[in-house]
């Protein structure tokens, strides 16, 4: 099996890692980078539970090759917020109770900081089209929704 | 109303933080040194004998280190399910599985399986395994399953062709005489469709096998202790040799994994047992598909009779529901969905018959509801069309026949409260009932209507199968909490709402308690989060054992107040007379603290209270904890819902679309209203996939047609309708601090209160679901 090295920068720092050629993002971060904040639900790009932000933009780091990664910045869940200063997504989705099972959680909370990033006046169709790829089977959205929304007003309020 | 300090508030999930920021684990997230990865080999063919299998190929292969089939493994037959082991007298547990077998009943059956360096290096080994099999006749519907014709899927069905244990038959009052006796009778059949769970984390579980032969299991499962239990018996061990844990998060549920998380664990303890060493088996969304269990399909007939005035006066349910190659939950779900289904209204003359039936299709077991909207499908959609017989408004119906506290019923314990009038005014009112009849304008392309469903639900599964439950709870030495529950937190906020009730009880803050939970090693048994019973059950249990570290705590204080401990009361980890001001409080610095601690401060001064801290530090140092042990069996009370669809439908592609879902729920005393909140929003949508487009069907070979995400058609975030979520508090009795079940009841009257809404706007009623374009459109083009 060919080996060969994979230089990035991950939630702010250079990192570097031998990867092989077959090997996925989702598969580089959880097992050999032991990021297990980025959840695997499908490996097909189907539940969104792996979503990571690579250049900006939400990807389902399954159907990523981890190759394709070199030279990109990628953040993670783990990545996005420090235990005294989490971001504003993680405390409105605690606050929301935007939270059940959490498996979903991180990548929701991932492609909700895509949307912000861009975007930080989003309406109730933008928030719905950004997570639309996010699977979540326990919350019926509802709070999701009302969690990136008071987010992005959070993040305004503090600007 | 009494005012509470910490219950009846919405603090945020002490689950939440690690959540929110990727550090709470899961068992596909878990790891030991020197760990495989196992993969299982599946079946092609829906029903064939096992000729022959080579797997001298796949155990040569670099990194395999174990290959198991039904020749190495053990063959202690067994049931998935938790609570098949664990059914109450009368109806006797049908074991069914084994790990691997020599006949495979389904296409996904296992036929083998293998531990290997890493799952690629598995996934290599499964094909070179040679299987000879010899197909056999193969059979997907539970009616023609029924006839004497078909092939047999499994011996020993007594109570008749392939129906696996007994028939539920339900008698209330002369049903016969109560038809002859109704002005109206109204008689339907419902075709109901194949649901899937679909939780986030799929099936999932680690296995180590230590030196010693004790087995430890890291798993999905909704039940640890049960769970032991089924493996215990399995390998043959004793069960205080065998340790079940979450680890402890697990990544949903909805009834997928009460019992073994399909065949997980005991594949990965085979294997572990096999190759020495820890394995980890991890179901792609492919195997959670089609190999662990879905929601029954099936027929529900129903007939009515009502006298002219409206009064239910006869009815008559029966359920044949298709429980697939394995029975899985297949008896005690026909028993829920005659249970309830005659629970919601006051009908003299009453009878229930159904059971389930195998077939070669995947099995089906425990999902959300539980029988239950299966049977309110039916029954929703059969009181509509009686109020359409009888002139009558279908609330005005509905307001006249729903049971009320104390009317006879035939369930085995009493009804001690309902709000349901209550959830259907408030329900009413947030979706305009009375605007439906003047929705559309003439010749419009998309027509909008208005339903309504009711329905009720159990708040565990006593006195139908073995439930009870037990929690300690132990004052730590400087006064903080420690409680030990056995129930998993599947999603549902256990592990909030159990300390939330312990704080209440005590009188602590939140914040003092620290919870063990979803492990048979540090907990006592528990059956586990099944039957919306977790907050109930073992919430009863949680009260218990702080009301029994209370009563030790006032004792030990009313010697050290010298006063008598019925004087005395908790609050904020403060003891204190009551009536009287606190007085000083010792900061924990003084005599308490030097041992020598009195009702007298060092200022002299006589003391009113003293804080939970220095009472326990206090105790410590004279040789005394306080724990409380709380060992309940639970009584049984029923949560009410009622549900208000609006609906658009598109007579130019038959699209039906939920634009608003108002769901009023009465769940008793709501503890924490937005945990409460979350749970009837997450099940109306799941309740609006059930109605309108999700479904599991098979090809004529036994394939499943729809075994990803991307071809199974469950709700995201753009398809959500607008949920209006109203939380209804009829206070039970018999539940901790008043409240009731709350975790499946979302998805009960859902689909009637859709389909009753695609009456209304389109003038078509509908006896199957899921109402999809396809099914829609067709009726629209057939009405033309």
């Amino acid at each position: 099996m060919s080996v060969k090295t994979l230089s990035f920068i991950l939630n702010g720092e250079n990192t570097v890692v031998e990867v092989a050629l077959s090997d996925m993002l989702v598969d580089v971060l959880r097992e050999k980078l032991l990021l297990t904040g980025t959840k695997k639900g499908c490996g097909k790009g189907e539940c969104g539970a792996c979503t990571v932000i690579m250049n900006g933009e939400a990807v389902n780091s399954c159907m990523v090759p981890a190759l394709k990664a070199e030279g990109a910045i990628v953040e993670t869940i783990e990545g996005i917020g420090r235990p005294d200063k989490l971001h504003p997504l993680q405390e409105s989705f605690m606050d929301q109770g935007a939270i059940q099972c959490g498996f979903c959680t991180p990548g929701m909370i991932m492609s909700a900081k895509a949307l912000l990033d861009k975007n930080l006046t989003p309406n109730r169709e933008d928030i719905r089209e950004a997570v639309s790829g996010n699977i979540c089977r326990c919350t019926g959205y509802v709070k999701i929704e009302k969690a990136v929304s008071v987010a992005a007003k959070q993040i305004r309020e503090n600007q | 109303m009494k005012e509470y300090d910490v219950i009846g508030k919405n603090v945020r999930r002490l689950d939440a933080a690690e959540k929110a920021t990727g550090t709470a684990t899961f068992s596909t997230d878990f790891s030991l040194p020197g760990m495989l990865h196992g993969k299982v080999l599946r079946s092609p063919y829906p029903h064939a004998k096992i000729v022959s299998i080579d797997t001298a190929e796949a155990e040569k292969l670099p990194g395999v280190k174990a290959v198991a089939t039904y020749q190495n493994t053990p063959r202690e037959i067994f049931n998935t399910s938790a609570t098949m082991a664990f059914t109450v007298p009368a109806l006797e547990p049908v074991l069914d599985q084994y790990i691997f077998d020599n006949i495979v009943r389904y296409v996904g059956d296992e036929v083998a399986a293998v531990a290997a360096v890493s799952e690629k290096v598995a996934e290599a080994a499964l094909e070179l395994i040679k299987v000879e099999y010899e197909e056999l006749p193969a059979i997907f519907d539970p009616l023609e399953a029924m006839e004497p014709g078909a092939p047999d899927i499994h011996p020993n069905c007594s109570a008749g062709k392939n129906i696996p244990g007994e028939i539920v038959k339900i008698p209330f009052g002369d049903v016969d005489k109560g038809f002859v006796e109704s002005d109206v009778v109204f008689e339907g059949r419902f075709k109901l469709p194949v649901q899937k769970q679909a939780q986030l984390e799929t099936q999932a579980a680690v296995a180590q096998v230590g030196a010693d032969g004790k087995i430890t299991v890291w798993s999905t499962t909704q039940t640890p202790h049960p769970s032991r239990s089924i493996l215990a018996k399995v390998f043959g061990v004793p069960e205080s040799k065998v340790r079940v844990l979450n680890p402890p998060y697990v990544g949903g549920g909805f009834g997928v994994r009460i019992g073994l998380s399909a065949k997980a664990e005991p594949i990965a303890v085979a294997l572990a047992k096999l190759a020495g060493k820890p394995v980890k088996v991890v179901y792609s969304r492919e195997d959670d598909f089609i190999a662990s269990d879905t929601r029954h399909g099936g027929y529900v007939s129903i007939k009515l009779g009502s006298k002219k005035d409206g009064t239910f006066h006869a009815m008559e349910l029966k359920g044949t529901l298709n429980t697939g190659a394995y029975c899985s939950f297949g008896c005690e779900t026909p028993g829920v969905m005659g249970a309830m289904g005659l629970a919601v209204y006051r009908v003299p003359n009453q009878s229930y018959y159904g059971h389930s039936v195998y077939t070669n299709t995947s099995p089906a077991g425990a999902m959300r509801g539980f029988g239950n909207p299966q049977a309110m499908f039916a029954i929703e959609s059969a009181v509509d069309m009686m109020a359409e017989k009888l002139g009558m408004d279908p609330l005005e119906l509905r307001l006249k026949n729903i049971m009320q506290v104390g009317d006879p019923w035939c369930l085995p314990y009493p009804c001690q409260s309902t709000g349901l009038a209550e959830c259907i005014e408030k329900g009413a009112g947030s979706i305009g009932w009375d605007n439906r009849n003047s929705l559309n304008q003439p010749g419009a392309k998309k027509l909008r209507g208005i339903g309504a469903g009711v329905g009720t639900h159990v708040s565990n599964a006593w006195p139908f199968c073995v439930d009870y439950d037990n929690a300690y709870l132990a004052v730590q030495q400087d006064g903080s909490i420690h409680l030990a529950a056995g129930v998993p937190d599947i999603g549902t906020g256990t592990s909030t709402t159990l300390p939330q009730l312990a704080a209440e009880a005590l009188g602590v803050g939140l914040g003092e308690v620290s919870l063990t939970f979803g492990d048979t090693a540090t907990t006592p048994f528990d059956i586990g989060s099944h039957a919306s019973r977790t907050c109930y059950a073992a919430g009863t249990a949680v009260v218990a054992a702080a009301n029994d570290a209370r009563r030790q705590v006032l004792e030990y204080a009313g010697d050290f107040l010298n006063v008598p401990p019925e004087r005395l009361d908790i609050k904020g980890s403060v003891i204190y007379i009551t009536g009287q001001e606190l007085g000083e409080q010792c900061a924990g610095t003084g005599v308490c603290q030097t041992g020598a601690g009195t009702s007298v401060c060092e200022t002299g001064e006589k003391r009113n209270s003293v804080s939970l801290r220095d009472l326990a530090y206090h105790a410590h140092l004279r040789n005394k904890q306080f724990i409380g042990v709380g060992r309940i069996v639970p009584g049984n009370a029923p949560p009410w819902q009622a549900h208000f669809a609006e609906v658009e439908v598109d007579t130019e592609t038959g699209q039906v679309k939920v634009l608003k879902v108002a769901a009023a729920h009465d769940v008793g005393k709501a503890i924490n209203p937005c945990i409460v909140e979350g749970q009837i929003e997450g099940g109306v949508l799941m309740g609006v996939g059930y109605a309108t487009s999700e479904e599991i069907t098979y090809d004529a070979k036994g394939r499943q047609l729809h075994n990803s995400l991307h071809k199974y058609m469950l709700p995201t975030a753009e398809d959500a309708p607008e949920i209006d979520a109203i939380v209804v508090e009829a206070s039970d009795p018999t539940g901790p601090f008043g409240a009731k079940g709350v975790g499946e009841t979302g998805l009960v009257p859902t689909a009637g209160a859709i389909a009753n809404a695609v009456y209304n706007a389109t003038g078509i009623r509908f006896y199957e679901i899921p109402l999809t374009e396809e099914k829609v459109y067709r009726a629209l083009k057939q009405r033309v």
